[in-house]
């Protein structure tokens, strides 16, 4: 949320860094390969087969399309963080367990790390990047700063995609449902009575 | 994760055709298959992504019924008005399953053929009776929730919390394949009804369903002769959410208002669902009163054997068939 912790004055982050270095050693290696992803749409007596090396692959993140090679077996979670380099949506357990890692599909939420990222193209992805910024939060996310619905804040992005989607669908949720639309994510700190307080108090100021 | 090919057909006989071998297995979802990918369960050079193939996402009246296509999400079953309307023991068991994430991206024939979830089974390096091997781990060893009825083999336990619902609707899975095609050289739909399509192990330790190499489900056929307004679901796990069901009793009473025609089909206590036929004649055969539960409840044990951890299954098996009925009297449906 607040990057101030991570960036350096030079304004050169550490992460940025990385991810900088990161990026110039793909350029290198990875071919060039015909985009062939959509093709699988048009009839054709052969079937589209890719990989296992990487390919081009487009997907619309928070509003804005673009193509970034990756291989085919790659999940939507590595993609969104490694490739995409959006690293709000986190990766904990890896096996839809956990919900860290939960992002908007067509406005739906669903664990990116337990689905192919080419079964995401042609579909609207919407990561926590993509819900309010730093200078510009959400009311859910105001809410929770003043409710205190966060200790380790690991959690936290997930909780808010899944929270932002419950208000979106039902605007004022009551306890039950606010569990129910947490169900799928778990906080390991026990932060559930303060995010709950966080949805009922954004709902009531009607925002999301 | 290891890398692999994936190959996008657009049609069932394409999707087919590339399955040659178990070892090319078909991605729906992927919430059950990448991850045993990821843990080195099944190490694919090549998987096979159904998503792009048209006309397995729809649920249609049939006239007779209906159908559901493969592809169907478990929230979009759930959340259907046929669905509902029809058979809403199937609404009612998916609300309990997993998480609203996972039940947004599963799909019907996932959930249907996933893999039991047995923790040697799902360790890489274990041997056993299921992956080929001889012999069962659990049943000597950890086994908490592990099967009581038919373990002798192999002691998983049906995943699947639509698969008791199903055999109890009497539902058909219907099953496509590139080998069997009709004259007019379209695909031929083979239909297995669900009693038949999860295997137990004596049939076939390695496999949970009756698929050959090639055999896609295409749809779930709910017949409307069998829908009922009596009818109640109760299960228990150990997490409300995240969680497999330990055990589940479903229940439909006088099926199409037959008066002769119950089921009483037990879920998450045995390798595949256990149709319970003497249960049934006892709710076919008297009030359903205290009586009655207590008569169920003095059988329903019966047959079983439970390993060294999870005898408590046979007393909680008990408790949710006392509940399943007093929900079929129109008491408040619980679950
Ligand atoms: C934390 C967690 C909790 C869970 N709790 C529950 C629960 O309580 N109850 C429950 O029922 N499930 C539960 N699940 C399991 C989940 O429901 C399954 O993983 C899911 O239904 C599988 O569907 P999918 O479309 O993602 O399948 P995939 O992962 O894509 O495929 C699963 C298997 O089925 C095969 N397959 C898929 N579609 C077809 C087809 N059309 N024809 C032939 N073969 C096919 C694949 O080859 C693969 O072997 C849970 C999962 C998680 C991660
Ligand atoms: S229960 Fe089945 S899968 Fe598990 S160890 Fe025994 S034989 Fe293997
Ligand atoms: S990281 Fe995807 S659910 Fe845990
Ligand atoms: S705040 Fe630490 S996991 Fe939720």
């Amino acid at each position: 949320m607040d990057k101030r912790a991570e960036e350096s004055p030079e304004g050169v982050s550490r992460r940025h860094f990385l991810k900088g270095a990161g990026a110039a050693a793909a350029v290198v290696t990875v071919a060039k390969i015909p985009s062939v992803v959509d093709a699988g749409h048009e009839v054709s007596d052969d079937p589209v087969i890719l990989g296992p090396g990487s390919i081009p692959i487009t997907l619309k993140v928070n509003g804005v399309s673009r193509e970034i090679e990756a291989p085919p077996s790659t999940t939507l979670l590595d993609m969104l963080r490694e490739y995409h380099r959006l690293t709000g949506t986190k990766r904990v357990c890896d096996r839809g367990s956990c919900g860290a890692c939960t992002v908007l599909l067509d406005g739906r939420i669903v664990d990116s790390c337990s689905m192919l990222a080419i079964d995401a193209v042609g579909r609207e992805i919407t990561t926590v990047e993509g819900i309010g910024t730093p200078q510009n939060l959400t009311d859910l996310q105001q809410a929770f700063v003043e409710k205190d619905a966060l200790q380790c804040g690991f959690c936290t992005p997930g909780m808010v995609v899944s929270c932002t989607a419950l208000l979106n669908q039902n605007p004022t949720p009551d306890r039950d449902q606010i569990r129910q639309g947490i169900a799928g994510n778990i906080c390991r700190c026990g932060t559930y009575q303060n995010i709950i307080e966080a949805v009922e108090h954004a709902s009531r100021k009607g925002g999301k | 994760m290891r890398q692999f090919k994936v190959a996008l057909p657009n049609s069932i006989e394409q999707a087919s055709a590339l399955q040659k071998s178990v070892d090319v297995p078909f991605i729906a979802g992927g919430t059950d298959l990448l991850a045993r990918i990821k843990e080195y369960i099944d190490t694919p050079d090549l998987v096979v992504d159904l998503k792009r193939i048209e006309g397995l996402g729809e649920i249609t009246s049939t006239g007779q019924g209906i159908r559901i296509g493969a592809l169907v999400t478990m929230d979009d079953v759930a959340t259907n008005r046929l669905v509902a309307e029809g058979f809403p023991a199937l609404v009612e068991t998916i609300g309990n399953a997993a998480t609203p994430q996972i039940r947004n991206m599963a799909t019907i024939g996932g959930n249907i053929c996933q893999k039991p979830r047995c923790w040697y089974l799902r360790h890489e390096g274990y041997s056993c009776a299921k992956n080929g091997g001889s012999g069962c781990w659990a049943r000597e060893g950890e086994n908490e929730f592990h099967a009581i009825f038919g373990n002798q083999v192999c002691a998983v336990t049906h995943p699947s919390n639509m698969a008791p619902v199903l055999v109890a609707y009497g539902a058909s899975i219907e099953i496509q394949s590139s080998e069997s095609k009709s004259s007019d050289g379209t695909l031929e739909k083979r239909q297995v009804e669900a009693e038949q399509f999860f295997l137990t192990p004596e049939q076939d330790p390695t496999r949970e369903v009756a698929l050959k190499p090639g055999e896609i489900v295409t749809a779930v056929l709910l017949p409307a002769k069998n829908r009922t307004d009596q009818w109640s679901y109760a299960e228990a796990r150990e997490k409300q959410s995240f969680d497999w069901a330990q055990a589940s009793v479903t229940v439909l009473y006088q099926r199409g208002g037959r008066s002769g025609d119950h089921r009483v089909i037990l879920g998450a206590v045995s390798p595949a669902p256990l149709r319970r036929a003497d249960l049934e004649e006892i709710i076919g055969s008297r009030a359903l009163d205290a009586d009655c539960i207590q008569a169920l409840q003095e059988k329903i044990g019966e047959g079983a054997h439970p390993l060294s951890q999870n005898g408590y299954k046979v007393p909680m098996l008990r408790g949710l068939m006392a509940k399943a009925i007093r929900n079929l009297n129109g008491e408040k449906k619980e679950g």
